[in-house]
């Protein structure tokens, strides 16, 4: 039981964590490209991939190990956009960028949290 | 993942920007030229920048997908736009007329390039930061709680 648990815990968060920083760098190149003609926006696909999980936890189920088989972050290209000053986009990416640095941080801050309760543990408790 | 990747994206982004930003400087600065060095009459100079042909490994290699370049300036060449004619007759290089020939710069327009040039500058600037403020966020794991 433990051992299920703690694996997919962090695994869940290091494949969350490999996506958020895969976004970053998408959206660092979407906003460098703000200028560029024929540009085609990258984006990352990774939450859609973790339906098997969701839908485990909405029926209260355990989560698998076998439920993140083949998640992983993947960089999509959009379609080549025609117009050269695509800078109407620039506050979406900006917003995108700001919205995806707080779910870093706070995954981050989720696997310490974790840490230190398996830290307590292998202490007994003791301070 | 490796976070010099998301500074060099950024870096390409800020390296357009500012040529951009020069060009327009460029621009403003001669819209009263009659006359440059090679004896003929300046022409706007125009920018085109395109997606950057470096590679920036995302990680992940045989499963990212799509790769990133960042941007690069493709070239900075001289528009074929139509001079103005100014009716300057005291001006020594007016025509037999008493008309001047200025460069067909638009300042309305460059003053735009400008703002949208800084604006998106700053979009690097944050989204360098932005990927900064990650990676010392992710250095403080397993540090004392």
């Amino acid at each position: 039981m433990f051992g299920q648990t703690e694996a997919i815990t962090v695994d869940m968060v290091r494949l969350a964590l490999d996506a958020a920083s895969m976004r970053h760098l998408a959206i660092a190149n979407n906003i460098a490209n703000v200028n560029s003609a024929g540009y085609a926006p990258a984006s990352v696909d990774f939450e859609r991939q973790m339906a098997a999980a969701r839908g485990a936890l909405r029926q209260g189920e355990p989560l698998q190990g076998g439920m993140l088989a083949g998640v992983h972050p993947v960089l999509r290209r959009g379609a080549p956009a025609g117009e050269a000053d695509r800078s109407a986009l620039l506050d979406t990416e900006v917003a995108n960028m700001a919205q995806n640095t707080v779910q870093y941080q706070a995954l981050l801050a989720a696997l310490k949290q974790h840490m230190s309760i398996l830290g307590s543990a292998v202490s007994e408790g003791k301070r | 993942m490796d976070y010099r990747n998301a500074f060099a994206i950024s870096a390409t982004g800020m390296q357009v920007e500012k040529t951009r930003l020069d060009v327009t400087a460029v621009n403003l600065a001669n819209v009263h030229s009659t006359r440059g060095a090679d004896g003929k009459l300046f022409r706007p100079l125009h920018v085109s920048v395109a997606e950057g042909k470096t590679e920036f490994a995302v990680g992940f290699e045989q499963l990212a997908g799509a790769r990133l370049h960042g941007a690069q300036v493709l070239r900075i060449e001289e528009t074929d736009a139509a001079p103005r004619q100014l009716y300057e007759p005291g001006n020594p290089d007016a025509d037999d007329k008493g008309f001047v020939s200025m460069p067909g710069i638009n300042q309305v327009t460059e003053m735009v390039n400008l703002s949208s040039a800084l604006r998106a500058y700053e979009a690097n600037v944050v989204a360098m930061n932005a990927a900064k403020t990650m990676a010392l966020k992710a250095l403080e794991l397993g540090g004392a709680s």
